[in-house]
């Protein structure tokens, strides 16, 4: 047991905010690094040291691993805390900490690098009764190509292996158009790339992206907290996260979340970790990836189970046992989270800078705000572009969905486009209500999810507004004799 | 009387004008009923309805929040043409979001044809070409490499029928 009495967190914003509170109500000293770039963050009022970090451009600090250590040498810390992003999924980070004498909030080098290579995951996950997506790769044996790619199951994509963006791939639906699929596929891969080497996998039409929460301890224990549904997502990129998976049949949920408990025992694993997977319409799952670490998302997860994922990475980095056994470990309700971000949904989700003017945040039962900015804040491009993660929870979907709306619309942050009005327009959206969520629901949605037009009356009233905030230059009362000399200066 | 504009929509112009010692504000000849409660908190009855919005200004410029969206109002001064609303001047190419400068194709004084490739930027991992919004000769190339710059920066500035 080392206990944990001083912690560095090596990240910035709402995270390092996040990570200060439990720290503080663990009774463990907290120690955040700061930048020339980003000195407005709220973790640095809310930490009990902050400790200047340097690198241009800024974000590079947080990636200096000997820069990091340093600050948390100095400052007397006895551990480090990688956050998201960052640092947090680099073995050589890990590594270098333990050999500092510190104590890594996270899983082993050994973890992160098993799971940081997508094939040695896929090929440990395989080797452990954990469905990957089905394959087939000419080069094993060029003969047997065409069958191995038709027991890959349909629909299938035959694609080069040399290629990319979306050049020389064919979707096949059916056996009988595999043989000219792989003839056509061939031809244009050679054109494009010069090397008509195929492979075949399988299509996973509107996919659903589908997460488990896992935890293990130092001592073999390894408990699932749950699913978590990420589809929701523009450009790759999470927008809003829920749980439970809505609609998700039972018996499904339950083989996923005991294969992401057995891959995780399988690797030792210590600490938080996340197995994401693809759900097909047909109820099949594949593991994409493993990650090890704290995600983004993981408050969805706190609101349902009532616990602190952060107090139990601290914990079991301290080397205790996990405090609960699977069987200990309860749902309750349904949470939704939205990213905040400094962007214009409506031109294209085109980044925007600028300064918080003025912020004003939700009140109410069910409510959490994880907010990464504080009011005069710069926005600037230098780092990633979520300013905050709102967060409802409910008795039920719907009523969380209508939390989550009503807390949206009473947010306030102003002085940078932010993605408020888009996240509203898919809460509302028919299709997100009924739970027709997959990764294609934005795209697939596009047209639905263009903002209102205002009203003539509606837009008086804004410009009324404006008008009322604006100092009226017309309205300077001057006192008698000086208005009486009118327009004159010395 | 005062000229505001949305943002967005910078050539359609709006009259507005405050009335001291009424809560009401005309605007285009109508008049709202609205007042100040202080703190950047702002009530309007439309409709018969009693909206709550929000609106803070920084120089020229408002913005204002209503039931979970926001605008960007503008106050014209007949004095100053704003950026927005006096549009971009023909020739100039600005940058569609903030970035940095990945490569110059061209160089300052040469002769571009319209849709020219001038530089190629980056933003959030996107990377753009930038091209010439007209023929002419380009006279404005402020940035070099590696340089960031905001939304809305001038990156290039090609002037027609000047002489090279």
């Amino acid at each position: 047991m080392t206990p944990i009495r001083k912690l560095f967190i090596a990240n910035r914003a709402e995270i390092a905010l996040r990570i200060v509170r439990t720290a503080r109500r663990l009774g463990i000293a907290s120690v955040v690094p700061w930048h020339a770039h980003d000195r407005h963050g709220p973790a640095l009022q809310d930490a009990d040291h902050a400790v200047q970090i340097f690198g241009d451009p800024p974000a590079s600090a947080w990636l200096d691993i000997a820069g990091l250590i340093r600050a948390a040498l100095d400052a007397g810390c006895d551990s480090i805390h990688p956050g998201y992003g960052f640092l947090s999924e680099n073995a050589a980070f890990a590594r270098a900490v333990v050999e500092a004498g510190l104590n890594f909030v996270g899983p082993s080098a050994e973890a992160i690098e098993l799971m940081g290579d997508k094939i040695s995951a896929r090929r440990f996950a395989l080797a452990h009764d954990v469905p990957v997506t089905p394959s087939a790769d000419e080069a094993d044996d060029p003969r047997t190509f065409a069958d191995r790619a038709r027991a890959v199951g349909f629909p299938l994509l035959i694609k080069g292996a040399a290629g990319g963006g979306g050049k020389g791939m064919q979707i096949v639906r059916d056996a009988s158009r595999l043989a000219g699929a792989i003839a056509t596929a061939r031809s244009e891969s050679e054109r494009y790339f010069g090397d008509g080497r195929l492979f075949a996998e399988r299509f996973v039409e509107r996919p659903r992206h589908i997460e488990v929460q896992v935890f293990g301890d130092a001592h073999g224990n390894v408990v699932h907290l749950g699913e978590r549904e990420c589809s929701i997502q523009r450009r790759f990129q999470k927008l809003i996260e829920e749980t439970p998976a809505p609609g998700l049949d039972a018996a499904l949920r339950e083989r996923i979340c005991d294969a992401a408990v057995r891959l995780a025992r399988a690797a030792r694993y210590v600490n938080a970790g996340t197995v994401e997977c693809i759900v097909s319409p047909a109820g099949e799952f594949f593991f994409l990836e493993m990650n090890t670490r704290l995600q983004v998302e993981h408050p969805v997860t706190e609101m349902t189970t009532g616990l602190d994922l952060v107090e139990l990475q601290m914990r079991v980095a301290q080397g205790e046992p996990l405090p609960l056994r699977q069987a200990d470990v309860r749902w309750h309700g349904h949470a939704i989270e939205c990213r905040l971000l400094a962007e214009d949904a409506d031109a294209g989700f085109v980044p925007d800078t600028g300064r918080v003017r003025l912020l004003r945040v939700p009140r109410g039962p069910g409510v959490r705000l994880d907010i990464g900015v504080t009011e005069g804040a710069p926005i600037a491009a230098d780092f990633d572009s979520m300013l905050a993660k709102l967060v409802a929870h409910g008795a039920t979907r719907a009523l969380a969905i209508s939390r989550l709306r009503e807390a949206l619309a009473d947010t306030v942050l102003l002085g940078v486009t932010v993605n408020a009005g888009f996240l509203a327009r898919v809460l509302e959206h028919p299709a997100f209500v009924r739970g027709e969520t997959d990764t294609g629901f934005i795209e697939r949605h596009r047209d639905d999810l263009q903002p209102e037009r205002l009203s003539e009356g509606e837009q008086r009233m804004l410009l009324a507004v404006a008008a009322l905030a604006l100092p009226d230059p017309a309205a300077r009362p001057l006192a008698a004799p000086y208005a009486a000399i009118g327009a004159w200066r010395n | 009387m005062n000229t505001y504009c949305f943002r967005d929509t910078p050539h359609e112009r709006h009259r507005v004008q405050r009335e001291p010692g009424t809560d009401r504000v005309r605007v285009d000849a109508a008049a709202v009923d609205v007042r100040a409660e202080g703190g950047g908190r702002f009530v309007a009855i439309v409709d018969g309805r009693s909206e709550r919005l929000h609106a803070v200004a920084h120089g020229h410029e408002v913005y204002v929040h209503w039931r979970g969206r926001a605008w960007r109002i503008e106050r014209l001064d007949p004095t100053r043409s704003s950026a927005a609303a006096g549009g971009s001047a023909a020739g100039a190419s600005c940058a569609p979001m903030p970035g940095v400068v990945v490569s110059l194709q061209t160089a300052l004084g040469r002769h571009v044809a319209e849709g020219d490739a001038l530089l190629v930027i980056e933003s959030m991992k996107l990377q753009t070409t930038i091209a010439a919004a007209c023929d002419g000769v380009l006279t404005e190339l402020p940035l070099g490499v590696g340089q960031t710059f905001q939304r809305g920066a001038v990156l290039a500035r090609v002037t027609a029928g000047a002489p090279p």
